[in-house]
């Protein structure tokens, strides 16, 4: 671990992360041991991968709202170097949830309080925070309406007035009401057309730049999160499977799933049709043995059936898959990942 | 207000001239009453004056922003609704004012496969259920007769073995999976079109190319024509042979889809095209300019307009500007044919 110098702390450190659901007698492994960091304020980190990839409870796991059938919940979570799993529950309550960690849940837009003004809505979280009294909420909650690009006179507006990119800047302005330095976006614009979307993408960029917050952005669109992140990380049945500066990933993917997601995205421009991605993902409750992509491989060879490490990359990160390290991989070793053009 | 239409042909033609269309629109608006206050009430124009025609076996993408108005243009070319004004035809036959008991023809020869494959089916009806419903509608009594049907529908979805899937339940599958059940809803009427209405807007973006191409196979395979309706003109690109962009109830643009992306000729498809977040080093961490339902209409407009923003809201034009004859974009003013 870095000691000394603010400089070499990194923001947050995750190591070899766990959490596990009871799920009737089985169990699944929706995080799987995990592991990443962020290395500075202002930076972002895009988590994707498909449904059911365990991003959501990634999600829920750094910000400990756990379900009750969670069943193994341990690893390193460090935030400036602090152990968070070391803070007892009411502590991580009054520390750290919401005023250092927040979270832009998923589908959060849509259970909005109908009743409640939204301005109240906003206020909530720093009027239990008790550091606020009303007056002082109302003014911040109006500067933060003006930092989405609300402005104040939305304070007194309901959630039926509001469009549904409204709405999501209503919900991020929640979760900046404590100043927290990591903002967890779990897919905020899922639910929204494409120039909403790059609304709301704007607003990310503006709030990364100033004041500098950082970000973990999950989402299941390799393309989105390259738009605003600066290091990705792809998700697959509980585990990274390749992680990387999206500069590297998007030019020389090095996991095959990575290479599948990308050329999974229609391109605007040229006429090479965009290749779906084979096969379904796995089922939770029985992945397969040795690398949990193998079923659904096109480069598989018979090393597959032991579960890789993460093997370092050129250019940085790592991938989960034999064909980066040249004694497994032999000849296959660095060839680019070429997906075959799908027949129209 | 008059509305923005094109110069209406009096029998509408497809793009090429050649060969009756299978659906047209000719100059249709479309209005809604709202409620405006408690005693109230409004109109909505949520179509005005669009003209399109669509030929056998095509795929028209409509692309917009919500609340552009794309999935009442779909209702009204399946006169689930009445136009305003304008005229709806379906191969050939005026369908604008047919009251709905004499529509029956077109309910078995056009479909909707909707946005939502979780909640348009039903969780506690089977596949087979499903999907054979529409048949049980029609009064299509022999049970042989309808497995038959919903057999062949399963399996131009790829849910095969049919038999296996007929059995599950839609809450037991992925996204991807409950779509083509829509699909296959759609399909055992062996219709001639299609209105796919944001089809793959909830599924997973790297399952959504499996379904648009079992589209695009249906559309070449069994010449089923479509209305494929998105707000992502990505995958109009590839999927769609032209694209018609619409803008607050209008249409701003309508060409080849190559054309309309690589050359597109109206700011507002041209703030569709820079929403894209495409996965490119050099395409990262931009401000993106967007088009949206808050920006005032003036600002719609080409910078190189020799008219200026002050007459963008008269009623639009749409007419070439290129040497494509096919390619229209709309014209508040006039056309300067041939720049
Ligand atoms: N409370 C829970 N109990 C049991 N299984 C769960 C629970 N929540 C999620 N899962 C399962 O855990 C896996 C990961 O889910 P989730 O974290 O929601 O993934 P994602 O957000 O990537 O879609 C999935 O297989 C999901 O079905
Ligand atoms: N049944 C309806 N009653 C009132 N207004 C409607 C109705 N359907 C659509 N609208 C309005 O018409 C406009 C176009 O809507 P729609 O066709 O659904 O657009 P899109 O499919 O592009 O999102 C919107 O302003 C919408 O609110
Ligand atoms: S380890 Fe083997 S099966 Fe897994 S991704 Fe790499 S090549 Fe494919
Ligand atoms: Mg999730
Ligand atoms: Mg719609």
């Amino acid at each position: 671990m870095a000691r000394g110098g603010q400089t070499r702390m990194p923001l947050l450190e995750v190591r070899d992360l766990h959490l596990d659901y009871q799920a009737g007698d089985r169990v699944v492994h929706a995080v799987d041991g995990v592991s990443f960091t962020i290395a500075r304020r202002g930076e972002a980190l895009g988590i994707v991968g498909e449904s059911g990839s365990g991003k959501s409870s990634l999600a829920n796991a750094l910000i400990r709202l756990l379900p009750k059938n969670a069943i193994r919940y341990d690893g390193a979570i460090l935030l400036d170097g602090r152990d968070l799993m070391a803070l007892s529950d009411e502590a991580f309550r009054r520390e750290i949830r919401w005023r250092r960690m927040a979270m832009v849940f998923q589908g959060a837009m849509n259970v909005l309080n109908p009743v409640l003004k939204i301005g109240d809505q906003i206020a909530e979280p720093m009027l239990l925070d008790e550091r606020l009294n009303k007056r002082q909420a109302r003014a911040k909650v109006e500067s933060l309406l003006e930092r989405v690009g609300l402005g104040r006179e939305f304070y007194g507006r309901y959630p039926h007035e509001l469009s549904g990119g409204q709405k999501q800047r209503v919900v991020i302005a929640t979760a900046l009401a404590l100043d927290p330095d990591l903002l967890i976006l779990d897919e905020p614009t899922s639910a929204l057309d494409v120039s909403v979307q790059a609304q709301i993408m704007n607003l990310l960029k503006d709030l990364k730049a100033d004041p500098g917050i950082s970000m973990i952005f999950i989402t299941h669109d390799i393309g989105l999160a390259s738009d605003l992140c600066d290091e990705i990380a792809v998700a697959y049945a509980g585990e990274f499977v390749e992680t990387g500066p999206a500069d590297r990933i998007l030019v020389a993917p090095r996991h095959p799933y990575t290479a599948l997601l990308l050329a999974s995205l229609p391109r605007l421009h040229g006429d090479r049709p965009p290749s779906p991605m084979p096969g379904e993902p796995p089922d939770p409750t029985h992945l397969p043995e040795g690398c949990r992509f193998h079923p659904r491989c096109p480069w598989r060879f018979a090393p597959c059936l032991r579960h890789p490490p993460e093997i370092p990359v050129e250019g940085g990160g790592f991938a989960r898959c034999w064909l980066n390290d040249p004694a497994v991989a032999g000849d296959r070793f660095g060839a680019p990942l070429l997906v075959a053009a799908a027949t129209p | 207000m008059s509305s923005r239409t094109l110069p209406a042909p009096s029998a509408p033609v497809s793009p090429d001239g050649r060969e009756r269309p299978l659906v047209a629109l000719d100059d249709v608006s479309v209005a809604f009453q709202t409620r405006t206050g408690l005693f109230r009430m409004g109109e909505v124009r949520a179509v005005n004056g669009v003209s399109l025609a669509i030929a056998r076996a095509e795929t028209l993408g409509l692309v917009g922003e919500s609340g552009s108005g794309k999935t009442t243009v779909g209702r009204v070319s399946l006169r689930l609704i009445e136009p305003a004004s304008g005229r709806v035809f379906f191969d050939g036959i005026d369908i604008t004012k047919t009251p709905e008991h004499d529509l029956g023809w077109l309910r078995k020869r056009a479909q909707i496969v909707f946005q939502d494959p979780f909640s348009s089916l039903n969780p506690y009806m089977r596949v087979i259920d499903l999907v054979e419903e529409p048949l049980v509608i029609d009064g299509v009594h022999g049970k042989a007769e309808r497995w038959d049907r919903a057999r062949r529908a399963l399996e131009d979805v790829d849910l095969v073995p049919a038999g296996r899937w007929a059995t599950r339940y839609p809450t037991a599958m992925s996204g991807g999976q409950r779509q083509r059940v829509g699909i296959a809803r759609a399909l055992v009427r062996d219709p001639d079109y299609i209105v796919a209405d944001e089809p793959v807007s909830m599924i997973d973006a790297s399952s959504r190319i499996e379904i648009l191409q079992l589209l695009r196979g249906l559309q070449t395979g069994r010449g089923v024509a479509f209305l494929y309706i998105t707000h992502d003109i990505a995958s109009a690109r590839h999927f769609a042979d032209r694209i018609a962009v619409m803008y607050q109830g209008s249409l701003v643009e309508v060409g080849a889809s190559g054309q309309v992306i690589d050359q597109p000729l109206h700011p507002y498809t041209r703030s569709l095209i820079a929403a894209v977040p495409e996965p490119d080093p050099a395409n990262r961490f931009r401000r993106r300019a967007v088009g949206g339902v808050a920006q005032a209409a003036g600002e719609i407009v080409h910078p190189d307009c020799p008219h200026g923003p002050d007459r963008a809201n008269e009623p639009a034009l749409l007419l070439p500007f290129t040497s494509d004859p096919a390619h229209l974009v709309a014209c508040h003013v006039e056309a300067p044919h041939g720049r």
